[in-house]
Order: C-alpha cells, then sequence, then structure tokens
C-alpha cells in the first residue's frame, strides 16, 4: 500500500509541474502575443507595474522569468484582471462559489436519481427499468449537453412566458435586488437554478444509471454471487450486501472524478445561463484578451483535476481490499 | 500472415465476410447505419440537394420565416411564401410612341412636337395570403441620350380597394444609368410617405386584403424643342415579397435557408469528427503498440505521458489553445485528436502485451525478422478489430467537442458547422422569436449521428471484444 501511495503521490506532483512548464510554455513562450502584455496591462497604475515586474520578472532572462513563475503560482498570485484591474486571486473565490453552488447541487441530484436507477435496472435485468435505463443512458449521452440545456431554456423560459405569462428566469443567478432574508435569497436563487439543474440532471442521470447497472450486472455474474445464493442468502441480500458493495470502490472513484468536471464542465452552461461562475469568467475573459485571468483559471482547472484524480486513486486503493493488502506479482 | 499477399487477402475477405454476417444480426448495429447512411448522403451530395447557398443567399423570406409544412395547421393555413413576381409591363393603352415592353421595357423617343407625353405600363397580380411584413421593388434604369428634355418616371401600387401608394418618383434631365431598389422598411422611404418608421408597417396596412393587386409604372416625357430626344430602359423589374414560411426548414434571422445550413453543415461536422477520431486512433494504436512491444524505458515514458495527459482539463485547454493561436479547423482537429488517443493506446498496449508471447511472434523473430518488422506486419493488423472499434466509438467524442467549441464561439468561422448553427440561433434571437426550426434541427442531428456511431460502435465492440462475448 505504500508503494502505491507514494507512487501516486509521485504522479501527482510530477502532473503538477508539467501543468505548471505547460502554462508557462503556452502563455509566455509559444503564445504569439508579446509575454509582457500577458501580464501587464497599459491601463495599470505605475505601483502595479512596478510589483508585477518584479514578481513575474517580466524583463528578465527566460529562466528566471520561468523560475518566477512557477512560483507566483504555486503562492497563488495571479497578478491582476485587464478588465477589473483588481487582483485575480480575490475573485477567485467569489466565482468558484457561485460554479460550486449550481453544479454541486446538480451532481448531488444526478447522483440520487441515477445510481439507484441503475441499481434497479440491474437488478431486473431485461425489464421495463432496465430498458428505459439503457435507452435513456445512450440517448442522452449522444445528445449535446448544452443542447439539452437549449430545449429545456426554450421551453420553460420562452415557451412558458408566451403561454402562461410567467416563466422561470432564462439567465442570472440572483434578482436584482439580492434578497436580503436567507430564506427569501435560497429561494431565489432556487428559481434561478432551476432551469439548469432540471436540464443537467435529466441529461446526465441516464449516464450514471448505465455505468451503474452495468457495474452492478458485471459484479452479479462473479462466482462469490453463485456462493452467495447457494448459501440461502435473500436475493435482496446478495443483492446489496455482496454485489453493490463491490461495486463501491469504482461508483466512489467515479464520484471523486466527477467533481472537477462540476467545475471544467460548467463553461458552457454558465454561458447559456449567463451564470456568474469560474466558467462565464474564463470565456469573459478570453473575449476580453484578459491574460491573467484566463492562466489563473486554466490553472486551477489543472489543480483541480490533479487533487481530485489523485484523491480518487488514493480511495480505490483504500476501499478494494485488494490493493490495501498489497498485490504481489 | 501480411494482408498484402494473395493468400493474406482471402483470409482477410473471408474474416470481413464472417464479421459482416454477425453484424447483420445486430438491430441496433443496422439502426446505426442506416442512419450513417443517411447523413453521410447528406453531406455527399450536398450541393445537389441544396437549391440555396447557405451562407450567401440572404433574405429568401422574411426573418425567421417559418418551414412551409406549418400550413398542414389550420391556423397558419394562410401564410405567405416567398413572392417574386417577375414583372413583365403591359401597357394599359395603345402608346403613343413605339415601346418595347414586357420583361424588359425599351422606347426610343424623338419628338415632334414640344407636347407632353404619358405612357402608363402595369401589371397586375393576385396577392391571396395574410399580410406580408415588408416588401421591395427592384429595376435598373437606363436613360442614355437625353437631349433638351425633361423626364419624369413613377411607380404605385394600387390595392384592390383601389387606394394608391406611391412607390417611387424620379426626373432627370440627364443620362443615368442605375439600379433601383425600394424597401417598404427603409427609414426615409416611410417617412416620405407620412409613415412612422418603426412604428407603422406599410406591408401590413397596403397587404391587408386578399385580391387583385396592380403595380404601375409611369414614363412622363416633356421635350423642350422638336429636336429633343432620348432612349429609355427599365430592365429586370421584380417585385418581391420576402414570405412567412420558407423551406424545409425555414429561415433564420437574416433570411438565409436552414435547411441548406443543416445539409452543408453535415459535411463539416462530419468531417472534422471523422479526421480527429482517425487520428488519434492511429496515434493510439502506434504509440500502444511501441509501449507494449518495446517494453522497458520507453514503455515506462510513455505510460507517465499518459497518465499526466489525462489530468489534463481537455476543453479549457483547447480553448486557451484555439484563443491563442487562432481558431483553424486543421488546429481544432489536431488539438482534438492529440487529447483522443490515451484511452486507446493503454487498450492496445495490454493486448501487445499478450500477444508479443503468442508464437507467431517467436516464429518471425526467430526467422530474423526485425522489432520494427514484427511490429508493423503482425502486431498491428491483429489490434485492427479493436482499433476499429474504438474508432468509431471515438467519433461521437469528437464530433460532440467540436460542437462545444463551435457553440461557444471559438470554432473556425469559415466553417460553418452545427455547432454554429446552434451559436447563431442562440446569439441571433432565435429563443425570444421562438424559431424551434432553427434550434431543433442541428442539435438532433448531432444527436442522431452520435447514436449512430454508439450503435455501430456497440455492434462492432460485442463481436471483436473477447471479455464482452464472455458475459453472454
Amino acid at each position: 500500500m505504500r508503494e502505491y501511495l507514494a507512487k501516486r503521490i509521485a504522479i501527482a506532483l510530477l502532473t503538477l509541474y508539467v501543468i505548471l512548464t505547460l502554462n508557462f510554455l503556452i502563455f509566455q513562450v509559444m503564445s504569439p502575443v508579446n509575454p509582457a502584455k500577458t501580464i501587464l496591462d497599459p491601463r495599470f497604475k505605475p505601483e502595479q507595474r512596478k510589483m508585477l515586474e518584479e514578481q513575474f520578472g517580466i524583463y528578465e532572462a527566460v529562466h528566471i522569468r520561468y523560475a518566477k513563475y512557477l512560483v507566483s503560482l504555486l503562492t497563488w498570485n495571479f497578478g491582476y484582471s485587464f478588465l477589473t484591474r483588481a487582483s485575480v486571486a480575490e475573485e477567485i473565490s467569489f466565482r468558484l462559489y457561485n460554479t460550486v453552488i449550481l453544479l454541486g447541487t446538480v451532481l448531488v441530484a444526478t447522483i440520487i436519481v441515477g445510481i439507484p436507477l441503475g441499481v434497479l435496472a440491474a437488478a431486473k435485468r431485461g425489464g421495463k427499468t432496465d430498458v428505459f435505463t439503457i435507452g435513456s443512458g445512450l440517448f442522452t449521452w449522444a445528445m449535446p449537453v448544452f443542447f439539452i440545456e437549449l430545449l429545456f431554456l426554450l421551453l420553460l423560459s420562452y415557451y412558458f412566458s408566451r403561454w402562461f405569462g410567467w416563466s422561470f428566469p432564462s439567465s442570472g443567478m440572483l434578482s436584482n435586488p439580492i434578497p436580503a432574508e436567507p430564506l427569501a435569497y435560497i429561494a431565489d436563487l432556487a428559481w434561478h437554478m432551476f432551469i439548469p439543474v432540471i436540464a443537467l440532471v435529466i441529461g446526465g442521470f441516464g449516464s450514471w444509471a448505465l455505468y451503474t447497472r452495468n457495474l452492478l450486472l458485471d459484479a452479479l455474474t462473479q462466482d462469490y454471487i453463485v456462493t452467495a445464493r447457494a448459501k440461502g442468502l435473500s436475493e435482496r441480500s446478495v443483492l446489496y450486501r455482496h454485489a453493490f458493495a463491490s461495486t463501491l470502490p469504482p461508483i466512489v472513484t467515479m464520484i471523486t472524478l466527477s467533481i472537477p468536471g462540476i467545475v471544467v464542465g460548467a463553461m458552457i452552461t454558465e454561458y447559456i445561463f449567463t451564470w456568474p461562475g469560474m466558467g462565464s469568467w474564463y470565456l469573459g475573459a478570453m473575449q476580453a484578451n484578459d491574460y491573467p485571468v484566463v492562466q489563473a483559471v486554466l490553472y486551477i482547472y489543472s489543480i483541480l483535476v490533479i487533487i481530485f484524480n489523485f484523491l480518487a486513486d488514493i480511495l480505490y486503493g483504500v476501499l478494494d481490499p485488494r490493493i490495501r493488502v498489497g498485490m504481489r506479482r | 500472415m501480411s494482408i498484402f499477399s494473395k493468400e493474406g487477402r482471402k483470409i482477410l475477405s473471408r474474416r470481413l465476410s464472417g464479421f459482416w454476417d454477425e453484424y447483420k444480426r445486430t438491430k441496433v448495429g443496422i439502426a446505426g447505419a442506416i442512419i450513417l447512411i443517411i447523413f453521410g448522403g447528406l453531406a455527399i451530395f450536398a450541393p445537389l440537394l441544396t437549391p440555396y447557398d447557405p451562407i450567401i443567399s440572404k433574405r429568401l423570406a422574411e426573418s425567421f420565416a417559418q418551414p412551409q409544412w406549418v400550413t398542414i395547421l389550420p391556423h397558419n393555413k394562410d401564410l405567405p411564401p416567398t413572392q417574386d413576381i417577375q414583372l413583365y409591363w403591359t401597357a394599359q393603352e395603345e402608346s403613343p410612341v413605339p415601346i418595347e415592353w414586357g420583361k424588359r421595357v425599351a422606347l426610343r423617343f424623338e419628338a415632334a412636337t414640344t407636347k407632353q407625353i404619358d405612357i402608363r405600363l402595369a401589371y397586375n397580380f393576385t396577392y391571396k395570403y395574410l399580410p406580408p411584413l415588408s416588401f421591395n421593388l427592384k429595376f435598373t434604369l437606363n436613360a442614355e441620350n437625353v437631349t433638351d428634355m425633361t423626364y419624369l418616371l413613377e411607380s404605385n401600387l394600387i390595392n384592390p380597394k383601389g387606394d394608391q401608394l406611391n412607390l417611387w418618383r424620379h426626373s432627370g434631365q440627364a443620362d443615368a444609368y442605375r439600379l433601383i431598389e425600394i424597401q417598404s422598411t427603409e427609414y426615409w422611404w416611410m417617412s416620405a410617405r407620412g409613415y412612422e418608421p418603426g412604428v407603422d408597417n406599410v406591408a401590413q396596412i397596403w397587404f391587408a386584403q386578399q385580391g387583385q393587386y396592380t403595380v404601375t409604372f409611369i414614363i412622363s416625357l416633356m421635350p423642350k424643342t422638336t429636336t429633343s430626344k432620348m432612349n429609355l430602359k427599365i430592365e429586370d423589374s421584380t417585385f418581391n415579397i420576402p414570405g412567412l414560411i420558407h423551406g424545409i426548414l425555414g429561415a433564420d434571422n437574416e433570411g438565409r435557408d436552414i435547411f441548406s445550413q443543416l445539409v452543408w453543415g453535415s459535411r463539416i461536422s462530419l468531417a472534422i469528427g471523422l479526421l480527429s477520431a482517425v487520428i488519434a486512433t492511429s496515434l493510439g494504436v502506434i504509440i500502444g503498440v511501441l509501449a507494449g512491444y518495446v517494453g522497458g524505458a520507453v514503455d515506462e515514458i510513455i505510460m507517465r505521458i499518459v497518465d499526466i495527459l489525462i489530468a489534463l482539463p481537455v476543453l479549457p485547454l483547447l480553448l486557451a489553445l484555439v484563443f491563442l493561436f487562432g481558431p483553424n479547423v486543421i488546429y481544432i482537429i489536431v488539438l482534438i485528436a492529440i487529447f483522443g488517443w490515451q484511452g486507446l493506446s493503454r487498450v492496445i498496449r495490454s493486448q501487445i502485451l499478450t500477444l508479443r508471447e503468442a508464437s507467431f511472434v517467436e516464429c518471425a523473430r526467430a526467422s530474423g525478422a526485425s522489432k520494427t518488422y514484427v511490429m508493423f506486419k503482425h502486431l498491428v493488423p491483429n489490434v485492427l478489430p479493436i482499433a476499429f472499434a474504438s474508432l468509431v466509438l471515438s467519433v461521437p467524442g469528437a464530433i460532440l467537442t467540436e460542437a462545444a467549441l463551435s457553440f461557444l464561439g471559438f470554432g473556425d468561422p469559415r466553417a460553418a458547422t452545427w455547432g454554429k448553427m446552434l451559436q447563431s440561433a442562440f446569439g441571433f434571437g432565435a429563443f425570444s422569436n421562438l424559431a424551434w426550426w432553427w434550434i431543433l434541427p442541428p442539435g438532433l442531428a448531432i444527436t442522431l449521428v452520435c447514436l449512430a456511431f454508439v450503435f455501430i460502435g456497440h455492434a462492432v465492440d460485442n463481436i471483436v471484444n473477447p471479455k464482452l462475448r464472455r458475459r453472454r
């Protein structure tokens, strides 16, 4: 187990290093834009410029710039946004919060709907639930997520207002003015979240259900299940205590791996619904040539993926006794 | 056995027909194949199937014109299709001056006296639909050799009730060669006739009734001396009423045909998807074979690289690269491919690890074959079935990635893909105008094509992948 851990840590660190270097290469070396222009903007005040030049080593040789760039990324110093002239690092927490609220809800809801459905489908293989699961799983996998969102947006916002006179909001996260009272705030948030959440859950439960179903079916064909049945255990006990338990490691891994997907996949959703999260920040920064933000967000995405991949590996090692004990070659 | 020798080819064709026999039996595989043939047909025969150019032909109908078949519903019965009325002018009464009329009006005037000459031309047409939102009149005016005289030209519209609306008026004393185009929604034209631009709709007011409409053209010639003369030609006169219904899939915000856009879009979308998938699969096979067979340090390095690449967030990185280096189709294909080969290389590698112990490999090596020869003539052909399954299954991913890129606005602006259609729909008001005919077709097309590949891929995978076969 210890060598497993050590190996995963080494890979994570190596990947981190590669990400940092890649970031540097892409934005500072290979980019067609003058590297100084990716940190400094003519509109910055002189004090800001001086500080940034110091921190990023703008006018020094490549290797010094490289070292300073790595250090600044690792110390969470991303410079200042060209658009807002404010520190990039400050806005991150605000944007991240918005994204996580929306897509965290989506992930939880999708899992709550999808996994039990998958279990049911595997338990009654060939039945209606099963067919429905496979069908919807395939269909929603093939349909582009943003198309599902567009359809729901069209229906729940535009058609509703044509048919009924009221509709769910087509954009934004909160109304203006933001309700002060916590209950009203939550209600307002939920009101604005309704369309994206519904669209994403309906678009996403299929693949979770299908994945769980397949895992469970694979587990059910194992020999130990035959043993369990032969022992006379009830079908329910066989299903839940044995088969499902054995699918937990991959499912937990899947959940852990989906978490960075929350942040990363938010981009399109936030674009469609004008949700002020990380994704729309990233896109907006690219439209406005706001390089510090682009570099920072890309870096954060990569870090998140590395961290959660690492966590997933560790969790899998912990949950799967075969790895915990250590497999002999 | 090489696939290039005669015996090899016989075996290959036997294997292929065996494969096809099994494939034919899967319902799913056939469904997928049919869908793919339909879309492939659309893509290949695009120029023949589309009457209009998807990008250039604008104003074929009114903005957001609905598809023609909505007239099935009773309340849509009288929606006007686009009318492109060619004006074949006819003279109302005997003309005092010899004049050629019809599609082309030409007259040669030589004054005998200084008396004013009036010529009245007209064209009748029936309008039996709901009132349109606009209309326009177009013709070429050519006045030559105008000597010592004034001419006054005028065009009017007369509705079934007999009311007359002046469309255009011009008086001149000199040569003129102009293309005249008047729009019923144009600011100065409307205000000159007493209508409020942005508030009134002239077309709705004047075409409120169904019935007989007349467009007239009045030529008044006023010679100053007895030697005045001029030549006058009026050509290519059309009275165009953009329709509220159009084509198989309606029109977009600029009046372009959506069906043409969909069909032409299939070319690019399919091409990008297939190319990226092919490149990614080739890379996966080559790298997988290398890692598996050569082993050792090369294997370790390659597998570390794969591990690292898998940890990269694809879409943001893709966007950043397109942002920096420009949205070019080639870049996009290459980038999608670069992020697509990792999974396959792992699978191929494990296959190779098994295969390299096989006896035929040992034979070949014993006969003195080099490692490269073994790799390419023996190992690669043996993993081709798995590679093919992977290829088919990775096309949907490539198409979806490209669609997402284009939808966000980072696609090649010259490539009119389905993702781009959705982006235009989203950005140019399809939603507020409830233009479902612009939103649904591209999305459904993407879904169907991806489904087709998934079906085919699963059918192929079930036949080719030994692990899956065991579960049955």
